[in-house]
Order: C-alpha cells, then sequence, then structure tokens
C-alpha cells in the first residue's frame, strides 16, 4: 500500500461513519485528533504524547444511573471508532490492557466498537520477517498492521491483518494484498524473557534501598507519570450527585495520590513518597509481569518526559540492576 | 458479558444497635431467585453501595448455613457508613459479591480454634461462632479471646451467654468501669501456655497494631506459621482485582487473594502485617 492508497483508506473509512482518530504535528506537539478527511493523511512516526488507553478506558466513565429509585446500567451509543497509527509499544500497552480488562464489559463494549491499525518500520534486531511475525506481531492485539518501508521520499507499507474485522475493511474497500496474522495470544513462547525476568528479581531485592529514599526527597506525587502511561489502569468508583439524578462513575486513580490506600478512619498504606513510588514499580516490573507473564512497561519514555523532578526511568532501573 | 459492578438489591429488614458506634444491619435479597442461589462463606466480604454515598468492602457476620438473611456489623467510619447509620428500616441498598476467599474452610472444622478478636474485628468471626453455635456437631474446639478499649465498644454483648455453651470466651479491656468482671489490658497477654494448644489453627481479625503483638506470642506458644491466620483491611474500589488499591507489594490483592492470609504466606510482605 502506498500513501495515496493509504490516504484513500483513510477517506473510505470516514465515508463509512468511522470516527477515526490518530496523532499528529501541531506546535512541535504532537496530539490524538479527529481526521476529518484522508486528503493529506500522513502517518506520524512520533510518539503523542497521551496514549490511546483514554479510547478504551475513558478518565471518566458512566457506570450506571440511579433516578427515582430505578437503576439504570449505562448503554453508551456504538460509535465505530478507527484509531488509527498505534506505535509498537502502544500496541503492546493496547495488548496488556486488553488481558486486564478481558471480563469487563465497558472495556469489552468499546473494544468491539473499535479498530485498532498499529504502524512501525521493523526494529533493527527483528529485520527477519519470520522471527518479526513469530516473536511480535502473532501476541500483538490490532486490526491491521502498517509496516512501514521506506523508499526515498516514498512511504508504502506492507499490510497485515490481526482479526476478521480487519480482514473486512480492507476487503470491503478493494485492497488485497495484506497477510493474515493468527493472534495466539499475548504471552510468547518463551515467556517473559530474560531481561523481564532479571527485574522482577532485581526491584523486589532493591526494595528499601538508598535509591528509593533518594527518589522519596525527589518524586513531587503529581501523578503525571501515571496520566501519561499506556499501561496505568488503576481506577476508583465513585458516585456523583447531578441535578436529579446519581451517577457512579469509573475514574481515572494515581497511586502517587495520598488518598489512593486510605481506608475509613484515615488510615494509610502507602502512607509515604518512598512506598508509593517503590509501589508503581512493583506494579510495573514485579506484579504486572508476575500476573501476566508480560511487560509492565512498554519503554515509551513518556514518564521520563513530563516527569517534573527529572525522574528517568531508564537510568532508574539501571540503577536497580546495578546495585541489586 | 456479565457486569461485575452491578450491585443487586437488598432491603434492611432489621437494625440493631450493638455499641454507641456499631450497628447489626440484617440484609435480605429482594429478588426471590437470586436470594436462593445467593451463597457465602465464613470469612468472606461483600461491597455495599448507597446511590449517592459510593461503595464499600464489609464482611458478612451471620452464620453461611442461614439462608433469606444475612448479617453486617458496622462501625460509623467513613461516608457510606455514616449514611448506613441514618438509613431506616425498610430501606434498599445494593450489594455485590461475595468476595475473597474466606477463613481455610477444612481448618475451621477439623482443629481447635483460637479466634482472636479486637474492636469490630469480633464481626467476620461471628461467621465461625453463629455457626458453631448453631451446628457444634460441626466443629472442634473453640476459644474466642477479644479486646477493646472498653466495656461499651464490645460488639455482640447479648449473645455471649447463648456462645458460652460450647465456646470458651475471653474478654479484656483497656480501661474497665467499676461493672467490669474479667482481664483488663491488651489481649496478648490473655494468651497463654496453659490455654493455647500448640496445635491450634488462630484467627486474627482486629487493627493491625494487634496482630504483630499477637503473632509474636503464638509464634512463641509454638504455633505453626500457616496455623495463624489474620484478615487484612485495605481501600478498594473493584473487588476483582484489577483497581490496585489494595494491592500488596510483592503481588497479593486482598480482595481476590485475601482478604484471609496465613502468617507464612504474607510475613515478608511489607506493610502486610
Amino acid at each position: 500500500m502506498n500513501d495515496k492508497q493509504l490516504q484513500n483508506f483513510v477517506s473510505y473509512l470516514i465515508e463509512n461513519k468511522h470516527t477515526v482518530y490518530s496523532h499528529t504535528e501541531d506546535d512541535e506537539k504532537i496530539k490524538i485528533k479527529k481526521i476529518n478527511s484522508g486528503k493529506n493523511f500522513k502517518l506520524c512516526p512520533k510518539r503523542p504524547l497521551y496514549s490511546f488507553k483514554k479510547f478504551f478506558l475513558p478518565s471518566c466513565q458512566k457506570m450506571m444511573v440511579f433516578k427515582d429509585g430505578n437503576t439504570t446500567l449505562n448503554k453508551s451509543p456504538n460509535v465505530k471508532i478507527v484509531l488509527l497509527g498505534l506505535h509498537f509499544y502502544d500496541l503492546k500497552a493496547f495488548t496488556l490492557i486488553n488481558q486486564v480488562y478481558r471480563k469487563d464489559p465497558h472495556f469489552q463494549k468499546k473494544l468491539r466498537n473499535a479498530i485498532v491499525i498499529g504502524q512501525s518500520p521493523i526494529p533493527a534486531e527483528l529485520e527477519d520477517y519470520q522471527k518479526f511475525e513469530k516473536e511480535v506481531l502473532e501476541h500483538l492485539k490490532f486490526d491491521i498492521f502498517l509496516e512501514a518501508k521506506s523508499h526515498g521520499k516514498q512511504e508504502s507499507f506492507r499490510i497485515f491483518t490481526g482479526s476478521e474485522d480487519g480482514q473486512r475493511l480492507l476487503d470491503d474497500f478493494g485492497y488485497k494484498d495484506y497477510e493474515n496474522i493468527e493472534y495466539v495470544g499475548p504471552i510468547p513462547k518463551k515467556g517473559l524473557g530474560p531481561i523481564n525476568s532479571m527485574l522482577i528479581e532485581k526491584v523486589k531485592k532493591s526494595r528499601g534501598s538508598k535509591i528509593w529514599k533518594e527518589l522519596d526527597k525527589k518524586c513531587t506525587n503529581c501523578g503525571k507519570c501515571s496520566i501519561v502511561c499506556p499501561t496505568c489502569f488503576c481506577f476508583k468508583i465513585e458516585d456523583k450527585i447531578k441535578k436529579d439524578e446519581i451517577v457512579r462513575t469509573r475514574e481515572w486513580d494515581s497511586c502517587f495520590y495520598e488518598e489512593f490506600s486510605q481506608i475509613a478512619g484515615g488510615h494509610k498504606f502507602l502512607d509515604t513518597t518512598e512506598k508509593r513510588i517503590y509501589n508503581w514499580y512493583d506494579h510495573k516490573f514485579v506484579r504486572i509481569p508476575e500476573e501476566y507473564t508480560m511487560p509492565g512497561c512498554v519503554s515509551c519514555g513518556r514518564c521520563t518526559e513530563v516527569c517534573p523532578a527529572g525522574i528517568d526511568i531508564r537510568k532508574v532501573l539501571k540503577r536497580i540492576i546495578r546495585e541489586n | 458479558m456479565k457486569n461485575p459492578y452491578n450491585p443487586i438489591q437488598a432491603e434492611i429488614i432489621k437494625i440493631e444497635k450493638l455499641s454507641s458506634v456499631n450497628k447489626l444491619f440484617t440484609l435480605r435479597i429482594k429478588d426471590e431467585k437470586t436470594r436462593n442461589t445467593f451463597k457465602f462463606r465464613h470469612g468472606q466480604f461483600f461491597i455495599l453501595s448507597v446511590p449517592g454515598f459510593g461503595e464499600a468492602p464489609l464482611g458478612f457476620c451471620s452464620s453461611p448455613t442461614i439462608k433469606e438473611t444475612f448479617q453486617v456489623s458496622v462501625d460509623k467510619k467513613g461516608t457510606l457508613t455514616s449514611k448506613l447509620f441514618e438509613l431506616k428500616k425498610g430501606t434498599n441498598v445494593g450489594i455485590r459479591g461475595p468476595y475473597g476467599n474466606g477463613f481455610d474452610r477444612k481448618k475451621i472444622k477439623s482443629r481447635n480454634l483460637v479466634l482472636i478478636a479486637g474492636g469490630c474485628g469480633l464481626s467476620p468471626l461471628r461467621t465461625i461462632i453463629q455457626d458453631a453455635n448453631l451446628h457444634p456437631e460441626n466443629f472442634q474446639n473453640i476459644q474466642i479471646f477479644y479486646g477493646c478499649r472498653n466495656s461499651e465498644l464490645l460488639v455482640f454483648k447479648k449473645d455471649y451467654d447463648k456462645w458460652s455453651k460450647n465456646i470458651e470466651i475471653n474478654l479484656t479491656v483497656d480501661t474497665p468501669d467499676k461493672t467490669w468482671k474479667n482481664s483488663v489490658g491488651v489481649v496478648t497477654n490473655l494468651l497463654t501456655s496453659d490455654k493455647i494448644k500448640k496445635d491450634s489453627v488462630a484467627i486474627l481479625v482486629g487493627p493491625p497494631v494487634m496482630y504483630k503483638f499477637v503473632i509474636q506470642k503464638l509464634l512463641e506458644l509454638g504455633l505453626d506459621e500457616e496455623d495463624i491466620y489474620v484478615s487484612l483491611e485495605r481501600r478498594m474500589h473493584c473487588g476483582i482485582g484489577i483497581c490496585q488499591h489494595c494491592a500488596l507489594v510483592g503481588g497479593k490483592y486482598v480482595c481476590t487473594n485475601g482478604p484471609v492470609f496465613s502468617y507464612a504466606e504474607i510475613k515478608d510482605t511489607p506493610e502486610g502485617i
């Protein structure tokens, strides 16, 4: 598929009542926006600051409404959306969240109404196509994947499909030159792999060590990292009192906030910054890998970019590996 | 797909005051079919909600063998429980669950039990106590060690005479009034080698500060780490192992892996005890 065909495909999606979102560069900021026309559309190779998680887990979601003594479960309308251009790391995060929320009706409904289209050049270490398909694509959730190939100025894409929905869309559009990849589940045969397994042990061992006491002094508990992180999925359930109804909502929460672990009576279990920041790393590098056999960090680097205290996750991990 | 967040309706059919800060609510699930299939085990919990006041996890406190209704004893502590205290008989509340593992099903019936409670911690243990009082043939020897700040705060006072027919009850308070005839001091003091058999199973429910000292004492008395159980209290929002509020560092969720843990399971978990 070439640039022009991709633009036609985007136009086709819009004409066929899909709301298409992709990230674009605007005034040096990369934002996810609604795409109104396929004309001149170009995939953005850069990383959007906010991830695509909000399309599946909105920052505040209606769960049910109580009115005049009756309870109504929220029935959100079926809006077909297309998320276009997710990079590897965001597809990995999407695959993980999909696993965590596999039995969640609110998430699954959003999933049924969404087409996820990934994009990426093949990473240098996976030049071998077969290896790339076996080790990477088979374990990622997507409907269509555009593997970018550069030929000078002209861009072209090798097309993979990962679902029947993806195939049907391309068939209906009239593009046949795709290869179907059977999703075999999120976990590669080799399991977590040596690096992530090593990280579990190192992070566990680092508990109570100097680095967390240093981070205790640095971290401001602002929670920005958990907002931009594509794998942070914590939530709180709250009732909001509106004019004539009460809405039970599910809202993003952050483990950096003091109330996160507070119980009735006021006791907080995560009562210091040291405990809270360790808990965040414990979730990403111990709990998620052990529970889902998948890494809890997809190496997107967003947390480092937004941290006002200059905490760099790569440097923290390097130190944990070195010192433990 | 089943919606795990959808509460079922239950009616408050009885309210009794157990102490100045605690009330006992008897609940009956409205829908007959749901009521007939609703089952819980000793030591499990559920999530109760009142529209506008949110949800909170609360432990069952009646015997699981009692059908038709179940009970929950609540301390007035947070937003939801304060609202509960205002509600009248006949009001409907939302419930979802049951959740959690509960007490070890085999051990509670096959072994001598030492039940150690502080404050309103006696409530979840009452699932066993009431069952053992109604069906003594299903249980072995049971001893209760129960401590409170003062006698006014003891819950289920009216039941002690009834229970003591087949259960040994030991009470203690920090500050006794003139009429107090039982022990004075912390509950740990009551645990002595002539009272506690080494091969007993101990279950602790109370404030975290109590756990540390009582566990130490029980280990000294020769109980196995696998035979000392605690029920943990944590903030919870989902109850199904996703929202992360009740996560224990190191990988366990109080809602799905607990709330009951053996000391052997969590002794290395920071902040676990």
